[in-house]
């Protein structure tokens, strides 16, 4: 459910940003996060019926999921996805539904440690971003 | 471009957003937030404390989790105010966070928070001075309310939260003094001295110092503090009208 309110927040942005150019939008391409867990299908589904009767009616949207690559500011160790996924699945499963990433993924290094020193204190790139808009 | 944010600024313009805040902890932000919310009307609470999260206890709503919608998330109401707090999306757990995800956190609930027919935000800060405020700096242009008690520790701390909103041009709606004095026998009593210190930060900043009480009786009301109508409330509704 959370990828309507996600494609929402991105049409009204953008509607509201070519809008104040005097542009139409031909092509989005947003960068998620893969510990969001978003269901791309759904997301872009959701773009395409709230596009409509906006300047991003002839829009489309590509979506990059894009792995993270994980470092402790605690212990300096770089690791990748393989080594967090463990903790995620057991993320989902005490959530459900309700996985608290799918909505805010920045909240990430409240749930995931360090997996080989155990600190909180991890850093990655999380956010939800715009990375290209073509207009016409 | 972040979206994020993008929405967080739409959903927050053309709303009166007070932001309660004090540099220092305990000194009964979540409270004044709390009161103030409940005694104006059209106003929703939101719970940027993201490690405190003392709003969900304060009104009983400790492990609810927020229901997401297609256009947002659904608030938590307890007694008639709608509220929008990081337990609602996590549970009754602790949150610890780096700045950026500090920041990602306020932005996705500014901006996913449904927030219609509010006219007033009442925001809970976090003490200190970090991520939080920058970040609700960034989303929205808002009204503080700056809480301190009479400790000289409190106010020397507070000090500096006004310099840097004198700053940025942020002038207080209020100073509230709180933990002030307690009523006895029809007087007012200052068991830890009248404040000079708050006042005097008052009167040099020209912002309003506003008074509130201690009354025990408020402890038992954590966890039903919209059923709260004791002399902190009174003082408290004093201040919401003049907001």
């Amino acid at each position: 459910m959370h990828e309507w309110s996600l494609a929402l927040s991105l049409v009204q942005t953008l509607d509201k940003w070519a809008l104040e150019r005097q542009v139409q939008i031909r092509r989005v391409v947003l960068s998620v996060p893969s510990p969001s867990q978003l269901d791309i299908a759904v997301l872009k589904e959701a773009f395409d019926t709230l596009k409509r009767e906006s300047r991003l009616e002839k829009a489309a949207l590509e979506v990059k999921v894009v792995t993270p690559r994980y470092r402790c500011r605690a212990c300096g160790y770089e690791f990748g996805q393989e080594e967090v996924d463990p903790q995620i699945k057991k993320l989902m499963g005490d959530y459900g539904e309700e996985y608290p990433l799918h909505l805010i993924p920045e909240l990430l290094p409240t749930f995931v440690r360090c997996p080989r020193c155990g600190s909180h204190d991890i850093e990655a790139e999380l956010s939800i971003k715009v990375e290209e808009v073509e207009t016409i | 471009m972040r979206p994020l944010l993008e929405l967080a600024r739409e959903r927050l313009r053309g709303r009166r957003v007070i932001a309660v805040m004090s540099g220092k902890g305990g000194v009964g932000k979540s409270v004044v937030a709390a009161m103030l919310a409940l005694n104006k009307p059209g106003a929703a609470l939101v719970d940027l404390d993201l490690s405190g999260m003392a709003v969900p206890k304060l009104f009983g709503v400790v492990g609810r989790l927020h229901e997401v919608s297609k256009d947002g998330i659904e608030p938590l109401v307890a007694g008639g105010l709608k509220l929008f707090s990081l337990g609602g999306v996590v549970g009754d757990r602790y949150v610890l966070l780096p700045g950026y995800g500090q920041a990602g956190a306020v932005e996705a609930l500014l901006a996913f928070a449904k927030l219609d027919g509010a006219e007033a935000v009442v925001v809970d800060m976090p003490p200190g001075m970090g991520e939080e405020l920058l970040a609700l700096g960034r989303a929205a242009d808002f009204t503080p309310v700056v809480v301190t008690t009479p400790s000289k520790a409190a106010v020397g701390v507070v000090r500096h939260l006004i310099d840097y909103l004198a700053e940025m041009r942020k002038k207080p709606a209020a100073i509230v003094l709180n933990m002030a004095y307690v009523e006895c026998g029809g007087a007012k009593v200052y068991p830890f001295g009248r404040g000079d210190g708050a006042t005097e930060l008052a009167q040099r900043h020209g912002i309003p110092l506003h008074e509130v009480p201690i009354d025990p009786e408020l402890e038992n009301y954590v966890g039903r503090i919209y059923e709260y109508k004791g002399p902190v409330a009174q003082a408290l509704r004093q201040l919401a009208d003049k907001l």
